[in-house]
């Protein structure tokens, strides 16, 4: 009798015994508790109100500039899944969706901390998709930005990490009309950017790996924020070790990635054929690369060759006739005279910094390890010799391929 | 003694058993390990820890199809006496008990810092080790089975990533292949050698294997599939990472994991999707190597059922686990008992099989004389 019954008995205590500790109750957390963190921007705190002074949670923190931290947080329920159905028709201002709220600290961190004393959702980075960083801050060093994105295990390494022209906070209450989130607006930008080929990939993994490389430095999209809320990708924000040192111009883009050969490729120039009335545009959709080293009186030497092809998009007058060889290859040899300078110009400003973006030098560290171990090794020694040493010749060959559906 | 139904184990179910053995909690910081060492060689470092593994790996094999009806445990006794290979099988017995609660430990590590945040570390280990420890009650032909079962579920998503991420992977990162600095190499190279020792397990599995001589094939087989997995998640990693990156990061492959997308962003983080498969993968290893502690234990005490000692040895496993004082204390005592463990796994067998050679002892006779007498 008791024999029947025994062994359900005992599976079923086993079973009660076993559940709560395999079902993972410690770490459930309804999804309204969380306060879902989109976007962060990271700014230097100016004046400390007294509200602000108050609001922190340890008073003596270190004696290191203060940074101001503003956060977009997503209002559950209130973010459109699919294309907008009664948003209005678009222009749904970011109050509607999201929350800003900013506060200030020590470091991340700690304004991260204050921060969570004032709400009450815990914060939740799995969705961060932006980090806006102020120029003044990236160019005062990221080490603290790096290393408490890179040690939370929330954050993904697919996310941007932006550096904006002045207020990085703007960027965040910025309402652009295309999306109703703006954070997702920001991230099309750019997204969008590597797409046409006006951006190379450059998510903050990216970024991270590419900073600690011996022979390269890293660089991050630097955007400005323009009337209409919309925001624009104005250059390269360059930079050494982990400090900013420079910025470059929007088109110097298109020159580091024809130089790193990478595809797709966007960008349009005009090429003068003779006159102003005689300008032509042209856009390129591919590009080549690939460079051979070689060393100078006992220095390397860097031989680029790059291959282009474009397309005849546009002309200011009919001036120019689009019908024969001869005036295609008058483009290609214009364009290739113009884009040379804008890759040497490109090359001298980042040389001027000592700031290899384009991975010169761990191309001897792969390909001449024995040079690297004799006359390199370390990043400082790399960053030096790029300054001074390093030389670069560029070979570019332009093949203009289509005219549009024009025929002359 | 040996009827067919306790021989029947096939040589690719106990191939099987080696590498969801070998694969196991070591992949998450694997990369690291291997770059610490070897900058870009860092494939190259896992290579050469891949052949010192397998050195250890081929010696149990030859003691195996030597003595084809015992473990470790029994033929030692013939081999060296009876009372030195009691001193090696309790040490033996102790390494395997600290390697069973240090992979407990590890895996409750990565949990917690990165899904559980909140569950403390004890429950997450103790509930691994209880599963390990039903799991064990159990005899060697369940427990090839069990390897056998979830063999796939741990090859194809590492299998997975590994191909997913090569598409972010740049060629200039994995060069120079064998490194920038490459007299540095020898001590990563024994680090990585230590993730392989979980396979010392083929010494259960040969006495139960429908043939014997096939145990060589097996553990070929088996090494050249994990440390084929193993190089190339190290390539995969390094190449997406660089080096340089990889020394920043505590758990390479799961930062693989979360910079790895599905296409058309299905996923467009794979590592919680990775964790949950790992946590299978550490399953095996523990069953496992606790599963080799409990044998070895109950042989050596000459016990006919070891079913007994499974939970009894619970207690004692969950206390070495719990008493690493913090994570990187747990890595230096990871590395360190994986050296002394190296001289064990290898050391010790070689030890053996050159003893067995001079002597003349052998136990696959059988056929036409009888089974050497064990003394």
């Amino acid at each position: 009798m008791a024999n029947r019954w025994r062994k359900p008995v005992k599976l079923a205590v086993v079973i009660l015994m076993v559940f709560p500790f395999l079902a993972g109750c410690w770490d459930r957390l309804e999804i309204e508790d969380r306060a879902v963190v989109l976007g962060v921007s990271i700014d230097e705190a100016k004046k400390v109100t007294e509200e602000q002074e108050e609001s922190e949670v340890i008073p003596n923190g270190p004696k290191t500039d203060m940074v101001h931290v503003a956060v977009q947080i997503a209002l559950p329920g209130r973010i459109p899944l699919g294309p907008s159905d009664s948003g209005g028709g678009g222009g749904a201002g970011s109050q509607e969706t999201l929350w800003v709220i900013d506060v200030i600290g020590h470091s991340i961190d700690d304004a991260l901390m204050n921060l969570q004393q004032q709400i009450s959702g815990r914060l939740f980075f799995g969705h961060l998709r932006v980090i806006v960083v102020s120029e003044k801050i990236a160019r005062r060093g990221l080490e603290n930005v790096n290393d408490f994105f890179r040690r939370n295990s929330e954050v993904r390494r697919m996310a941007w990490l932006l550096i904006s022209k002045g207020n990085a906070r703007k960027l965040m209450t910025a309402a652009p009309k295309l999306e109703r989130v703006p954070t997702l607006y920001l991230m099309a930008t750019l997204d969008e950017g590597i797409k046409m080929g006006k951006f190379p990939k450059d998510y903050i993994g990216i970024f991270w790996s590419n900073a600690v490389k011996k022979g390269q430095e890293g660089f991050l999209p630097y955007v400005e924020l323009r009337k209409e809320d919309n925001v624009e990708i104005s250059g390269l924000a360059i930079f050494k070790d982990k400090k900013m040192v420079g910025r470059t111009k929007a088109l110097d883009i298109g020159a580091y990635m024809a130089i790193k050969g990478s595809n797709p490729a966007g960008y349009r120039v005009f090429v003068d054929l003779g006159g102003p009335k005689k300008n032509v545009m042209t856009s390129t959709t591919h590009r080549d690369e690939k460079t051979r080293i070689s060393f100078k009186n006992g220095y390397p030497h860097f031989d680029v060759y790059m291959t282009i092809e474009i397309n005849l998009e546009e002309k200011i007058s009919d001036s120019v006739m689009i019908s024969t060889t001869g005036t295609l290859k008058q483009v290609e040899e214009t364009e290739k005279k113009m884009a040379l300078k804008i890759y040497r110009d490109t090359i001298e400003m980042t040389q001027a910094q000592g700031a290899d973006i384009f991975g010169f030098g761990e191309l001897i560290r792969a390909k001449r390890p024995s040079y690297w171990n004799r006359k390199i090794r370390t990043k400082a020694n790399w960053q030096e010799m790029y300054k001074e040493k390093a030389t670069f010749d560029f070979h570019l060959t332009v093949k203009a391929r289509r005219i549009g559906m024009r025929a002359k | 003694m040996q009827s067919n139904s306790n021989r029947q184990i096939t040589t690719i179910e106990s191939a099987a058993v080696l590498v969801s053995t070998i694969i196991g909690v070591g992949v998450l910081p694997l990369p690291l390990f291997a770059v610490r060492a070897g900058d870009a060689g860092a494939p190259l470092v896992t290579l050469l820890g891949m052949l010192v593994g397998f050195v250890g790996l081929a010696l149990i094999a030859l003691l195996g199809m030597r003595f084809p009806n015992k473990n470790i445990i029994q033929y030692s006794e013939d081999i060296i006496g009876k009372w030195l290979a009691a001193l090696g099988s309790i040490c033996i017995i102790g390494f395997f008990a600290v390697l069973t609660s240090l992979t407990a430990r590890e895996f409750g590590e990565v949990v917690v810092t990165s899904v559980l945040k909140e569950t403390p570390l004890e429950v997450t280990v103790i509930v691994m080790l209880l599963l390990a420890a039903v799991s064990t009650r159990n005899n060697v032909i369940t427990f090839s089975y069990i390897h056998l079962f979830y063999f796939p579920f741990l090859l194809l998503p590492a299998i997975l990533i590994v191909a997913l991420s090569l598409k972010n992977a740049d060629l200039i990162n994995l060069q120079p292949v064998w490194g920038n600095n490459p007299s540095h190499m020898l001590p990563g190279v024994l680090t990585v050698a230590a993730l392989f020792q979980g396979s010392f397990v083929l010494t259960l599995v040969i006495p139960a294997m429908r043939n014997p001589k096939k145990a060589m094939k097996a553990s070929l087989l088996g090494m050249l599939i994990a440390g084929g997995l193993y190089i190339s998640i190290v390539i995969a990693a390094v190449g997406v990472f660089g080096a340089e990156e990889i020394k920043n990061l505590l758990w390479p492959t799961l930062e693989l994991a979360k910079a790895t997308s599905l296409p058309a962003n299905i996923l467009e983080r794979l590592d919680a999707a990775f964790l949950a498969v790992w946590v299978t993968a550490v399953f095996t290893t523990l069953f496992s190597s606790y599963y080799l502690t409990l044998q070895a234990l109950s042989t050596l005490s000459r016990l006919k059922d070891h079913n007994m000692l499974s939970f009894f040895l619970l207690p004692l496993v969950f206390i070495m686990a719990v008493m690493p004082q913090n994570i990187i204390s747990m890595y230096e005592i990871i590395a360190f008992v994986g050296r002394i463990g190296l001289s064990l796994t290898i050391g010790y067998p070689a030890l053996l099989f050159i003893i067995a050679l001079i002597r003349g002892k052998r136990g696959d006779r059988s056929n036409g004389k009888q089974v050497e007498k064990a003394s």
